[in-house]
């Protein structure tokens, strides 16, 4: 089912101060997608999907989901989060200690007053979707992080919901654990037809599970795409520098070469992905460290080519990360782990146009 | 401290707990086999069967069965209402519940009880004076002196301790809880009792199990409240077999006692288990969303209201009306009349009453000896309990603790059947070894927590910079624990001063003290007197919290 959000604001008042922490919200989550608000702590992404399940009135606005408007200023409607018909599942997972594994899950069915013999049936059949079976008869409060987490999401699957929301579910889990339940989840989504709406501020966690991503900053939204759009050809250089590590150099735009935007700026004369920016004007240059590539002598003639200075040298295992200096500018670059570089050595790196990112001011 | 000195310490800190716990139960048992006082050791189960197949018995044991379950449902729901109102809505005026939750330790149950007998007495109360004249009534429509009076007073009595146990447990309630069961389908009332209420069995139940040990070992109610409307509970029933003149019968008030203490006892390890249990109930811990208050809308003010009331009738009703009492001549409504013949007669009685002045003079000698000598008792029983991690010093918690479930008026029973054995038979350091033992989990409580905040590192980060053991005692240890010994003081020395349920038994001619006086005057109908001596009470044990509160302050760690 598809979301609407129309014009919705919500205002926090502390210590005499308001607090927007949604301003004029306008957006489309369209359906059967894997929907991603993503954005720094405090910026409105837990109160829009808190205000999306109910839990939270806006202030103003409206919201639909799947053509039925379920919160609207002006039309006075409210419709209670348990009339919602939405699965959601928490941060902290909020597994009912009292309860054993099956009665945490046959609750959104016992609820709607279904038949004992079909709750059974329903929850073996979700407890097995979620690969906990034989778990049934289990306190909740005697499973790890990883098994809580899939009987919150077997709790929220159970009444087949078309609308699922996650509050950064990944965030209490260990790192490891982290990726593993990651890929899960993509795959559990991935045979459902279900709009899911994820919130995290994890920004690998986004670019690994999204079909689309929201990024969000002081209760606006910045910019809408697919992972790839945003970390490669990001609009805002908010959302660049946000999305993954980046080098960020200010420059001036010349004009148009051969199918790229040629830019002026500390590196020399760089080509990058063609933007329509007028020539004369000021634009960020966004190079992530991993398109740093360093070259032998020999390329000199290839495209991009800026020469620098290697300032330090770390190994982190993966990669070396290097800082390289060129000019007053340092760059990080992320290099080959058995190149044979050390510190003070005079190196020459290209630069891919494809991944010279121009992004406005 | 290596370990042979330490393991030392902690089998001589068991032994004084040990003399000073179990000493009492094991006279109470060998007392109740033994023909008298004086005939200790003759076995006999003569009392036993006395006591047991009294025909009163029966109507007692029913009695304080009433008693008990109806007190402590009354201060478990109400608390539970307060908590609730104080944690998640937007209640205003929230340092109220502060409030309510801290003063009884300011007002003695004793004159809380006196004071509501001396507004709702069937003959001169002074709300049904009041309520009379108003409304031309012939009889006083209230009767405090009944078994609903007693529950009443009992209940609210009661209510702060429920507070705070089930307070803090509704705070850390992830709410999280409550939205996953909305968003489930569930409304709010399913929601409250099929999600809310459950998670927090644990917590309400171990304050329902509280307030009936509480209210089975309380004593001020049954005997200012109770016994002039003849409703006899276990307590007053005991108190009666040993003070009523030329009959008393310690042999068969130990008897009854054993299963008054059995009770407690075991109602003290199922609340023991209950909050063990409920820290079991933390799952994930929640750095999730700020809890979201409920709010209250219309029915904000009229909540508002009624907590007004209740604050104003545990905390201002009684003061002022010991204080009213203490100044008129005679039980009257306040008026214009009323004011005028006011006096400070009462006060110069009081003052120049010499068992008063030796009442005030012990009372206050009990608190400062009794909790300094109970703090340093304290300090080395919670240092073994805390830093001390073997089996011995297990054994020397579970023994702290076990005082903790003593009805003050059999334990009375129990020293009494020692100390008649001993030359400390009605002296003041018959109670003062009464008082410590009975109180000793009141002191250790406040110093277990100071020695948990001691984290080992701070000790060896000292030691690791080159400061010597007894620098580090003197630099770290101490300071961080003055807090907690001074909380520790203040809380046993307060209690010390209103001790009322084992000074009825253990006190003497001689040795008197304040509420065993105040008792009498409440027994002879000496209200004046009575709520002048009240006030006085009042007086040290509020300055002795208030000066806890700001002392506590400056020593708070930020």
């Amino acid at each position: 089912m598809e979301i609407n959000i129309r014009g919705v604001s919500r205002f926090y008042y502390s210590e005499g101060k308001t607090i927007k922490a949604l301003d004029d919200v306008n957006l489309t989550i369209p359906a059967n997608q894997i929907f991603t608000l993503l954005g720094p702590s405090g910026c409105g992404k837990t109160t829009l999907l808190r205000c999306i399940v109910g839990l939270e009135m806006p202030d103003a606005g409206e919201i639909s989901i799947g053509g039925e408007v379920v919160w609207s200023k002006e039309k006075n409607i409210s419709v209670p989060p348990e009339k919602r018909g939405l699965g959601m599942v928490f941060q902290t997972y909020a597994i009912w200690p009292h309860m054993t594994v099956f009665d945490n899950v046959a609750y959104p069915l016992q609820v709607r007053g279904m038949a004992k013999e079909t709750i059974r049936e329903r929850v073996a059949k979700t407890l097995h979707f979620v690969q906990l079976d034989g778990f049934e008869g289990r306190p909740a409060t005697k499973l790890s992080g990883g098994q809580q987490q899939r009987v919150a999401l077997a709790r929220a699957l159970v009444a087949e919901p078309k609308v699922i929301l996650f509050d950064e579910p990944l965030s209490n889990l260990d790192a490891k654990l982290r990726e593993e339940t990651r890929k899960e989840l993509r795959a559990f989504l991935g045979k459902l037809q279900i709009t899911a709406v994820y919130v995290t501020h994890d920004r690998v966690e986004a670019l690994a599970l999204s079909d689309s991503i929201a990024v969000m900053r002081a209760g606006k939204i910045i910019e809408i795409g697919t992972p790839k759009k945003i970390y490669f050809d990001a609009d805002h250089r908010f959302v660049a520098d946000f999305i993954g590590r980046a080098n960020l150099v200010k420059a001036r735009v010349r004009g148009e070469e051969g199918g790229y935007t040629m830019v002026d700026c500390t590196l020399g004369s760089i080509a990058c992905q063609r933007r329509d920016i007028a020539a004369g004007s000021e634009a960020t240059l966004c190079i992530r460290p991993e398109f740093i590539r360093i070259v032998g002598g020999e390329a000199a003639a290839a495209k991009n080519l800026v020469n620098g200075r290697i300032e330090s040298l770390v190994f982190v295992g993966e990669a070396n990360e290097a800082e390289i200096r060129v000019g007053d500018m340092q760059l990080l670059a992320k290099i080959d782990p058995d190149a044979k570089l050390s510190v003070g050595d005079a190196v020459s790196f290209t630069l891919d146009p494809a991944h010279c990112l121009l992004v406005a001011i | 401290m290596d370990q042979r000195r330490s393991s030392k310490l902690t089998w001589l800190l068991i032994a004084i707990v040990g003399v000073l716990t179990v000493c009492p139960v094991v006279m109470l048992v060998l007392g109740s086999f033994s023909e008298g006082l004086t005939a200790f050791g003759d076995f006999t189960t003569d009392k036993y069967v006395e006591a047991y197949t009294n025909p009163e018995f029966f109507e007692v044991m029913l009695n304080t069965t009433i008693f008990v379950l109806g007190s402590s449902t009354l201060s478990t729901v109400l608390a539970i209402f307060l908590a609730y109102l104080n944690t998640r809505t937007d209640i205003p005026f929230k340092f109220l519940f502060k409030i309510i939750s801290i003063i009884p330790m300011m007002i003695p149950h004793l004159l809380f009880s006196v004071s509501w007998a001396l507004l709702l007495n069937p003959s001169n109360g002074l709300l049904n004076l009041g309520l009379m004249e108003v409304f031309g009534l012939d009889n006083a429509p209230f009767n405090i002196y009944s078994m609903w009076g007693m529950i009443l007073i009992e209940g609210l009595l009661d209510l702060p301790i429920a507070y705070l146990i089930i307070a803090p447990a509704m705070a850390s309630f992830d709410v999280a809880l409550e939205e996953s069961s909305r968003v489930s389908g569930a409304n709010s009332w399913r929601t409250l009792f099929k999600i809310t209420l459950p998670v927090l069995r644990p917590a309400i139940l171990a304050a329902f199990i509280l307030g009936i040990v509480r209210s089975l070992a309380s004593f001020a109610v049954p005997s200012v409240i109770g016994m002039p409307g003849r409703v006899q509970v276990l307590a007053t029933h005991l108190y009666e077999m040993i003070s009523t003149g030329f009959a008393t019968d310690y042999g068969k008030a130990a008897a009854v006692g054993m299963s008054v203490l059995a009770a407690s006892v075991t109602l003290i390890v199922v609340y023991r288990a209950l909050t063990a249990e409920s820290e079991k109930y933390v799952t994930v811990s929640s750095r999730g969303f700020r809890p979201t208050v409920i709010e209250l809308g219309k029915a904000r003010m009229p909540l508002f209201f009624l907590v007004g009331i209740l604050s104003f009738v545990l905390i201002v009703l009684p003061v002022a009306v010991l204080m009213y009492t203490s100044l008129v001549p005679y039980s009257m409504v306040p008026s214009a009349r009323a004011f005028s013949m006011m006096s400070l007669k009462h006060w110069h009685d009081v003052l120049g009453d010499p068992i008063s002045l030796l009442a005030l003079k012990n009372s206050l000698f009990l608190a400062v000896v009794g909790a300094t000598l109970g703090v340093i008792l304290s300090v080395f029983v919670a240092y073994v309990i805390v830093k001390v991690k073997t089996r011995a010093s297990g054994i020397l918690d579970s023994l702290s603790y076990l005082s903790f479930s003593f009805p003050g008026i059999v334990i009375g029973v129990g020293f009494m059947w020692f100390f008649v054995q001993t030359p400390l038979y009605a002296t003041i350091w018959a109670l003062l070894l009464g008082y410590i033992a009975t109180y000793l989990p009141y002191g250790i409580r406040p110093m277990s927590s100071a020695f948990i905040q001691i984290h080992g590192n701070l000790e060896e980060s000292s030691l690791v910079c080159g400061a010597s053991p007894m620098t580090t005692m003197r630099r770290i240890i101490v300071p961080l624990l003055v807090p907690g010994i001074v909380s520790g003081w203040i809380l046993m020395a307060s209690m010390f001063v209103r001790e009322l349920t084992l000074s009825v038994v253990l006190s003497r001619p001689g040795t008197e003290v304040l509420a065993v006086q105040i008792l009498r005057f409440s027994e002879d109908g000496l209200w004046g007197r009575l709520s002048a001596l009240g006030i006085i009470m009042i007086l040290i044990t509020t300055s002795l919290v208030v000066a806890a509160t700001l002392i506590g302050n400056r020593f708070k760690i930020a």
